[in-house]
């Protein structure tokens, strides 16, 4: 492409712009709604997709160990348990700190569970994390098997519902967005498609002139961009203050944990910003290709 | 030989048959009627040379090179050495003359040097000396004609092609575009003019195709009085 046809390029998509004033200004609400709706779908599936996390990781398995086994048959079964494939960490909690830790969830010292118990009746046990939690079921019905252990603990049944939740939850938000996508194209595409086909005359004459599609397309192309990343950047705008606030108000409220992590959101903010700038493009092309046809 | 036709028939999708095994050439420098009743396939025909048409039997060569066979993307280069002027002129109204002119160099990429020595160079040829910067809305039916010549030749075209160019126009504004086409033939542009206008072709002296229902009735050679 010669820099002179850039030059004209940019000259003919600018003052296209300016020309169609009411048109490009219905094309940017377009694209600022459309990213906006699909921005806050966004946010809100990684939201729900963090929250899985969240509580997936709270997974875990306890094998309760029996009575009277000596140090190192203890230390022997915490080998064969991290033999265990997919086992992340194996973690000893002895009868003590399990008593500890009960004492703590009843409230501190009102009561002394130790003095009311009188002895100690809490098994040692081990807390064992799974790589993926999905496993934990499998990884459980081995731990069963050895030796020293009487009991395991998983929170069976509920484990393997909150999986089938936080797979419908994922399947979902993402048929969502698919359909998010498509819908703004769309609603993109037709409002682009009037401003072409008010110069659908210009087109015509280019083609029969003897330009090339490239030729014709380029300024609508530049000027497609720039109306999806202005509308982008509109949508990003209101969309960041609005989850700003949200954080700082639900923070006092919820214990329901935000995704706050910069990265995270600032990449969420480009790629929205770029989905504009495509959708725009995606919507001229989608609209000029019908009129190229001569 | 500039433009070969070989049996080449139109049928439109609807069933129409617009043109019925024609045959036909055309040598460079030549100056041709076409004419006709309205839907005898003049439109059709010229609408073939720059491929907006395509036949649906035969052969159409231009300077020897297929326009049936050819890619989509040989297209733009047929149509640049094609000049073509319409009826109703389809000049953008929102550009100057000079803007208008300028434009048909400007969408084949020329540089901008190019641009503007041609572009005063043509405005001079069909006289709109000095109505460079008028816009089309404040020119006449034959000086907007006249910017619709200047811009079929902005790129020098093998070809000039005019269907129906005094269609809108009265008959001594008619006259004065014939003159300018005469001319343009003149230094050498073939020319081919699709028309109704029976008393601008009897005073011409150029070579008439005659079409009827797609058909060609009569081929008469220059000089040679018609009707």
């Amino acid at each position: 492409m010669r820099p002179g046809s850039i030059i004209y390029f940019l000259r003919e998509a600018f003052k296209s712009l300016s020309r169609n004033r009411l048109l490009s200004f219905a094309t940017i609400s377009t694209v600022a709604i459309s990213i906006l709706i699909l921005g806050f779908a966004v946010l809100l599936t990684i939201n729900a997709s963090a929250l899985m996390n969240y509580l997936e990781s709270d997974v875990e398995i306890v094998a309760f160990l029996e009575k009277d086994l000596t140090k190192s048959q203890i230390s022997d079964i915490k080998q064969d348990l991290t033999a265990i494939t997919g086992v992340k960490s194996v973690n000893f909690v002895s009868r003590e700190k399990a008593l500890d830790k009960l004492q703590e969830s009843y409230g501190g010292k009102e009561y002394n569970l130790k003095e009311t118990l009188g002895k100690n009746p809490l098994p040692n046990s081990y807390e064992i994390k799974a790589d993926d939690p999905h496993n934990v079921s499998k990884i459980a019905a081995q731990v069963k098997k050895i030796d020293g252990i009487y009991k395991v603990n998983y929170g069976q049944g509920v484990v393997e519902r909150l999986f089938k939740v936080t797979r419908w939850v994922r399947i979902v938000s993402m048929v969502f967005i698919v359909l998010l996508v498509f819908a703004a194209v769309f609603l993109i595409a037709t409002t682009i498609r009037l401003a072409i086909f008010a110069r659908r005359k210009e087109i015509y004459l280019m083609k029969l002139i003897g330009s090339t599609d490239w030729f014709v397309r380029w300024p609508f192309f530049i000027e497609g961009v720039f109306l999806g990343a202005t509308g982008g950047l509109i949508a990003i705008l209101v969309l960041a203050a609005g989850y700003g606030s949200l954080i700082n108000h639900m923070d006092a409220l919820f214990f329901l944990p935000l995704v706050t992590n910069a990265k995270i959101l600032s990449n969420v903010y480009i790629s929205l910003l770029i989905c504009g700038a495509v959708l725009g493009v995606l919507g001229t092309w989608i609209s000029l290709n019908r009129f190229l046809d001569v | 030989m500039l433009v070969q036709f070989y049996n080449v028939s139109k049928i439109y999708p609807n069933g129409v048959k617009a043109l019925d095994d024609i045959s036909l050439k055309i040598q460079r420098g030549e100056f041709l009627f076409l004419m006709g009743p309205s839907g005898a396939g003049k439109s059709t025909l010229v609408k073939m040379l720059f491929r907006e048409e395509l036949p649906t039997r035969g052969q159409i060569f231009l300077a020897s090179r297929s326009i049936v066979r050819m890619k989509r993307g040989e297209v733009p280069r047929l149509r640049r050495n094609i000049g073509i002027v319409f009826q109703d002129f389809k000049l953008l109204e929102n550009k100057t003359v000079y803007e208008n002119i300028a434009f048909a160099m400007e969408v084949v990429g020329a540089s901008s040097r190019d641009i503007k020595e041609r572009v005063t160079e043509v405005i001079k040829m069909v006289g709109l000396k000095g109505k460079e910067k008028s816009f089309p809305g404040e020119l006449s039916g034959g000086e907007q004609q006249r910017v619709g010549i200047a811009r079929a030749l902005a790129n020098r075209p093998l070809l000039l092609i005019a269907d129906e160019p005094t269609g809108n126009l009265d008959i001594n504004t008619s006259q004065e575009i014939m003159e300018l086409l005469f001319n343009i033939n003149r230094t050498g542009t073939t020319v081919i003019m699709a028309t109704h206008a029976r008393e601008l072709v009897k005073s011409a002296g150029k070579r008439v195709l005659m079409l009827e229902e797609g058909k060609i009735v009569a081929d008469n050679p220059p000089g040679e009085l018609v009707l």
